[in-house]
């Protein structure tokens, strides 16, 4: 019999069997609670070594307001066996068999009906929790007690299940994993779904994998549950926000269980009925009337019972589409078709992003602990991945990240860092999936392998299976009792100090990086602060050969040594620079030129108590340089200055959060790193600088203003922009570039971006991107301004344009253009030499740039005419 | 305001439409005979002129005009009031209270209207900077609002600005800090109830030289705003944006102007606790002659469904009296205003009946850039004239306060005196049956 016709009777089999699990008189399908919730906050992280839940507090703590408090949870998966009590063998056997009791006195029956009966139970472990939940301020329902049982199924119970189903070819896993799912649905069912009043629920029931959740947010849980030290290969945690209903219960807070995955999801769909209706006929009633508990059972569905692969899953629930699949190849794309047949009412529409955590098996029946984060087509929500590794061989430790802000995976990685020698504060990588991409697949899954010697893997591989290997030749730094000494070469300026150090730095060992790191902060305590804080920022914000140095490392060391120099700008102001921090008395500035240090932490996100907000009672103050530090996922710096903020600058340096520049008119902006989503809304005048990535719909309905930034932006830049902004990207971006941009005639002065689609690679050399630009709908309905992108292989083509067209560069357009990229050159040290060098040679500027400008859009010629008469005559507005 | 060097020849040319159009709208509205091809069904002729009435003089018509109802058969049309027997009135010289507050949550500030009903969101450049000071005057005369729509925010205006609303919608046009700061109240755009699922649209025969100066866009290129917000896709998307407005303007009431999907409860709910004061149901009766047949009245939840159910869902939350609840779309009349109120609303945004004040024939030439008769949906420089903005707000104000005695007289004939009481007394509506247009 082939393997098809076996799959197909036994998914027809299972599905079937649990026809059973219906209560009597059918499944009323109450869809009037369903789809209660929007937005959330995620951050999934997995590591080779086992790491304590402790590390996700700050990152949840400065995601709250992605949640409101009405729902939060974590998963583990890859757990150790003595923080339960019980054997090795017991953890990698057993079923982790969860159960939440809001009601305390239905344990004594769930266990006589669904525990005793069913399984053989090796070990009972009642969850410690704290002894008074009003403790956690804003928690206002008590959490449930949660009682975890390590079972087997009973022989006898298992093999009556397999007569009674014909499952006799299902594998002794499959059999025993539907026994699980089965009876817990059947727990569900009596204890919380269908009665009146909830009583229990199964949290999870996996081998080796364990959730958490309630009424409250993610790291509420993990202090109420006393989970601080309770250590896993694989973390998820999760603020809902729920917008609907007075009360709330945990069981509909995330993660959602299948079998042997939790999963977590940032979205909603709008065919949530569509896919309850797939399910429904496979006899799979979802019974928390969620999105996000149908799409895990969509996942366990396909994973479990279908036997896909985990590419096609992730193919089924988000489908390649438009010019990607073209991109396909051939074979890929007969499969991903069927596929998208197959799933049209399975596949969640809408804005999504799922985090999933999943206790696996190998090839070998090894076991793997896995964190997938997939988004969505046309990437709607919020995402980045982030991967840090050190060490070789044995000593090996590497760790992945996936999370709705990049602040949240900066915060976990500082907490690491505080506690642990193997990390530190910068991720080698940061990066954007491309949501259903041909060349990645717009998911990304972080896998640690258990050895069977207990040496453990992390291996990152994409949607179609291969191996991300993001370099590290370079040893990452691992304190080990340097005794740092003052060393730094003389120079006359910044410039010429920076181009010292870089100069040397490709020969330095940890020891050359920490002594001159010494000679910069003591240089700051001098007469030269200004200089010696210019100096470390160039080492931030440039990229440049870094030896045997990791550059990571090097950034977190930078980092360490900042912090210090501002620590004495605190404890010895000067009339250059002073400090202010939270809490502190409003300054007042010594002279126009004083630079105020403005330490970020204790400034709320938002609202009155804000960063943002400072910011204004600051300039009030008559400040005019502003240097923000420790910047942990603050929103709306720079937003509300008014019009007209010219001679303000504002330096941000840590992990700025979203909306940052919103509205500038005037004021300058400088990043430091990575910028967030929204950057620059309606940006009317002034100057963006942009050490880094910045996120979706960057300058969306923007007006005016210069910026800069050294790497990529997300989806959706420029959208709606009007009027004079003049943008240089020296990366590329996701996908609809500058859509329904009507910025003029850049030669007469209206708007333009520049495109390099260039990357700095790990020498710090300049280097050309596969391709300039990725995705489709480039200029998508533009009627104005125009892209300059640099493609000198003629790599971009006509089907990806929406509208637009290609055009030569004109000498109009290299004279307009040539300033921007020196000012480029100025800043990131992008050459524009480099850029005019194509494979060694020296080409000229219209051989090297393609011009984009709207196509024939203007329908309106005779009109044209008669509105240069019309002009003329018009003295227009007062 | 708009400088025009008009020859001699241009003046005399204005100024004898103006006199003629003037003229002609008196001339109908008291004539017995009623013009040819006037009205739908929605908006008859008796309504039209009616309201051409009421902007003249301030009252409600007396000559038998129908001034309350259309002829849709559907909608408001097909409700009317339980009122008491005339000897349960209240007496007439009894003191009715209109007003209605749009910030209903303890914190922020406190901003009551005189009328419970404020102008609607309409744009530079769908209508003329002309009509948008008109509405603008009246609204300050008559102590409520209007509101920019998503087409910047002529200078003109800002001598008007406590009266008007700055929308921001999803191609951000005209939004600048300085519109942030210069509103009372921010209203976001998520969905308009005439095209749900569709951004705002403005055809190229309109964007013209001063409108695309205005949005600093392009003439004669026709501009349409992306639907939705590419900066919003949940809830949590939603609240941000609202701290972000009120990072700008910390004192800005937040508005959030939604159509009526069949979620539309959970869509207020969700507007209310991040953060708004007020929700804006927009029906699909409502304007825009130049909104896509496709879309027109072909998607969404008529208005008179929508507002009992989220007056409804509000309640049950308990949180009906933290939020203001406005609806809109159809609402002609000030017997829409009441029936509204009625069915649950606190209160009501009109835009046509403003325009039908000052002259709307609602012929649906809006889309084309000179094809308004009145010079009111247009930027021409020359058209536009035909409309002084004082005539039009002395039209509007007066239409207002005709509204107004009609509430008053209604809430009378109701035993009820305030406009507040009457929130949610779906048992005073009845249903009148079917009637159709005779």
């Amino acid at each position: 019999m082939s393997q098809r016709t076996l799959i197909e009777r036994n998914v027809g089999r299972v599905l079937a069997s649990r026809g059973n699990l219906q209560p009597k008189g059918g499944f009323a399908l109450d869809r009037s609670d369903e789809a209660a919730e929007g937005g959330c906050g995620v951050i999934g992280m997995a590591s080779s070594e086992r790491v304590p839940a402790k590390h996700m507090l700050r990152a949840l703590a400065q995601m709250r307001n992605r949640g409101n408090g009405k729902g939060g949870g974590i998963a583990a998966a890859g757990l150790t066996a003595k923080q339960f009590a019980v054997s090795d063998k017991v953890l990698h056997e057993d079923y982790l068999l969860a159960i939440a009791y809001l009601d305390s006195k239905a344990r004594k029956e769930v266990e006589a009906e669904y525990v005793e009966p069913m399984f053989e139970v090796d070990h009972v472990y009642e969850h410690p929790q704290m002894a008074d939940f009003s403790e956690i301020e804003g928690l206002d329902v008590r959490p449930p007690d949660v009682v975890i049982y390590f079972v087997r199924a009973q022989a006898e119970k298992l093999a009556l299940f397999k007569a009674e189903n014909s499952f006799e070819e299902l594998s002794a896993r499959e059999l025993e994993d539907e026994f699980v799912y089965q009876n817990s649905y059947r727990l569900n069912t009596s204890y919380y779904a269908s009665l009146g009043e909830k009583r229990a629920f199964v949290l999870s029931h996996a081998k080796n994998l364990l959730v958490l959740k309630m009424v409250g947010y993610g790291d509420d849980v993990i202090r109420y549950y006393q989970l601080e030290d309770l250590e896993a290969h694989v973390w998820i945690g999760h603020h809902r926000y729920p917008t609907k209903g007075r009360v709330w219960h945990p069981g509909g807070a995330h993660p959602f269980i299948g079998l042997n995955e939790a999963l977590v999801h940032n979205g909603d769909f709008a065919n949530h009925a569509s896919i309850s209706e797939y399910l429904a006929q496979r006899n799979i009633y979802p019974l928390y009337l969620t999105d996000t508990e149908v799409a895990v059972q969509v996942f366990d569905l396909l994973y479990r019972n279908y036997r896909y692969p985990l590419e096609y899953v992730i193919e089924a629930m988000a489908p390649t589409t438009e010019r990607d699949f073209t991109q396909l190849p051939e074979s890929k794309q007969a499969v991903y078709g069927r596929l998208q047949a197959s799933h049209m009412h399975s596949s969640p529409d809408g804005p999504w992003f799922f985090l999933i955590a999943q206790s696996d098996k190998g090839k070998q029946d090894e076991d793997i602990y896995r964190l997938t984060g997939i988004t969505d087509t046309s990437m709607l929500r919020p995402q980045v991945f982030a991967w840090q590794e050190s060490g070789q061989g044995d000593e090996k430790v590497s760790i992945g990240f996936a999370a709705s802000e990049k602040q949240a995976i900066d915060a976990a990685l500082d907490s690491l860092a505080e506690s642990d020698g193997r990390f530190w504060s910068r991720a080698d990588r940061y990066w954007n999936a491309r949501g259903g991409s041909h060349t990645d697949g717009g998911a990304f899954l972080f896998s640690v392998h258990e050895g069977e010697n207990g040496k453990t893997e992390l291996i990152l591989t994409d949607k179609f299976g291969e191996q991300v290997r993001i370099p590290s030749h370079t040893a990452a730094f691992r304190a080990n009792g340097y005794k740092a000494e003052t060393e730094l070469p003389e120079a006359p300026d910044v410039e010429q100090l920076f181009n010292k150090l870089v100069a040397q730095i490709p020969d330095w060992d940890y020891h050359d990086a920490l002594n001159a790191l010494e000679g910069l902060i003591e240089l700051a305590k001098g007469e030269q602060r200004a200089k010696a804080i210019e100096a470390i920022t160039l080492l931030m914000d440039r990229r440049y050969a870094t030896g045997k140095l990791r550059r990571s490392s090097l950034l977190s060391l930078c980092d360490k040594a900042f912090d210090q120099m501002l620590e004495n700008v605190r404890s010895a102001p000067s009339d250059e620079f002073a400090h202010h921090a939270f809490g502190d008395i409003m300054p007042k500035p010594a002279n126009e030129q004083q630079c105020l240090v403005v330490d970020a932490r204790g400034y709320e996100p938002q609202g009155e108590e804000s960063l943002s907000r400072e910011i204004h009672r600051l300039v009030a103050a008559g400040f005019c340089r502003l240097m923000l530090t420790h910047v942990r996922g603050h929103r709306f710096i720079g937003a509300g200055l008014g019009p007209d903020s010219a001679g303000l600058v504002i330096d941000v340096y840590g992990s700025p959060g979203d909306y940052l520049g919103s509205g500038l008119d005037g004021a300058h902006m400088i990043v430091h790193n990575n910028g967030q989503d929204q950057l620059a809304q309606i940006m009317k005048a002034g100057r963006l600088v942009v050490h880094g990535d910045v996120g979706q719909t960057f300058l969306y309905g923007a007006k005016g203003g210069e910026c800069y930034i050294r790497g990529n932006a997300a989806g959706r830049p420029l959208i709606n922009a009007v009027g004079k902004p003049r943008v240089v990207i020296n990366g590329t971006c996701l996908d609809y570039l500058a859509e329904s941009f009507m910025a003029g005639d850049p030669l007469n002065g209206g708007g333009f971006v520049i495109l390099n689609g260039m990357r700095f690679d790990e020498a710090g050399e300049l280097t050309p991107l596969q391709e300039p630009y990725p995705g489709g709908n480039l200029f998508s309905l533009a009627s104005g301004g125009a892209i300059y992108v640099r493609d000198p292989m003629g790599k971009l083509t006509d089907d990806q344009l929406n509208g637009g067209e290609y055009i030569e560069l004109s000498a109009a357009d290299w004279e307009l253009i040539r300033p921007y990229l020196g000012e480029n050159e100025r800043l990131f040290g992008v050459s524009v030499e480099r850029l005019l060098t194509v494979n060694g040679q020296r080409l000229a500027p219209e051989q090297v740039y393609r011009k984009i400008q709207p196509g024939r859009v203007r329908a309106l010629q005779a009109e044209e005419a008669w509105v240069k008469k019309e002009k003329t005559q018009r003295v227009g507005f007062h | 305001m708009v400088e025009y060097k008009k020859t001699d020849n241009e003046a005399l040319v204005v100024e004898k439409h103006v006199t003629n159009l003037h003229d002609g709208f008196a001339y109908w509205s008291h004539n017995e005979k009623e013009p040819p091809a006037l009205g739908d069904a929605r908006w008859t002729a008796d309504m039209i002129l009616s309201t051409w009435l009421m902007a003249e003089n301030g009252k409600a018509p007396t000559n038998g005009k129908e001034y309350r109802t259309g002829l849709s058969g559907g909608g408001f049309d097909q409700l009317g009031f339980k009122f008491l027997p005339e000897a349960e009135w209240l007496a007439a010289d009894t003191e009715i209270d209109l007003s209605i507050p749009l910030n209903k949550r303890e914190e922020g500030r406190k901003i009551d209207i005189k009328l419970p009903f404020y102008g609607g969101g309409m744009s530079y450049g769908s209508i003329s900077e002309q009509v948008m000071l008109a509405r603008a005057m009246a609204a300050k005369k008559m102590g409520t609002f209007t509101c920019t729509g998503e087409g910047g925010y002529p200078p003109s205006l800002v001598e008007y600005k406590d009266h008007i609303i700055t929308q921001v919608a999803t191609g951000m046009f005209g939004v600048r800090e300085e519109t942030i700061q210069y509103a009372p109240i921010v209203e976001f755009k998520y969905a308009q109830g005439a095209k749900p699922g569709l951004g705002g649209h403005l055809l190229g025969d309109k964007a013209t030289w001063v409108v695309a100066q205005m949005r600093e866009s392009v003439p004669w290129v026709s501009l349409f705003s992306p639907f939705p917000f590419h900066s919003v896709y949940s809830v949590e998307d939603h609240r941000k944006h609202v701290d972000w407005i009120k990072t700008v303007n910390p004192e800005a009431l937040i508005s959030v102007k939604v159509s009526t999907p069949t979620d539309v409860d959970m869509v207020a709910v969700g507007s209310y606790f991040a953060g708004a004061n007020i929700v804006h149901l927009d029906g699909s009766y409502g304007g825009t002659g130049a909104a896509p047949e496709i879309a027109k009245k072909n998607i969404a939840m008529p208005i008179e469904f929508a507002i009992p159910k989220v007056h409804r869902y509000l309640e049950s939350e308990n949180v009906r009296d933290q939020v203001t609840v406005i609806a809109s779309g159809g609402v002609r009349t000030a017997y829409d205003i009441a029936k509204a109120i009625a069915l649950g609303a606190d209160g009501c945004v009109i835009g046509t009946a403003d325009l039908v004040a000052i002259g709307c024939t609602r012929c649906s030439n809006c889309e084309r850039g000179r094809g308004c008769p009145f010079g009111l949906t247009t930027t021409d420089p020359l058209l536009s004239q035909l409309m002084p903005p004082e005539w039009g707000a002395e039209r509007i104000s007066n239409m207002y306060a005709a509204y107004a005695e009609q509430l008053r007289a209604i809430l009378r004939m109701l035993g009820l005196s305030s406009i507040r009481e009457l929130r949610g007394r779906r048992d005073l509506l009845k249903y009148l049956g079917m009637r159709s247009a005779a």
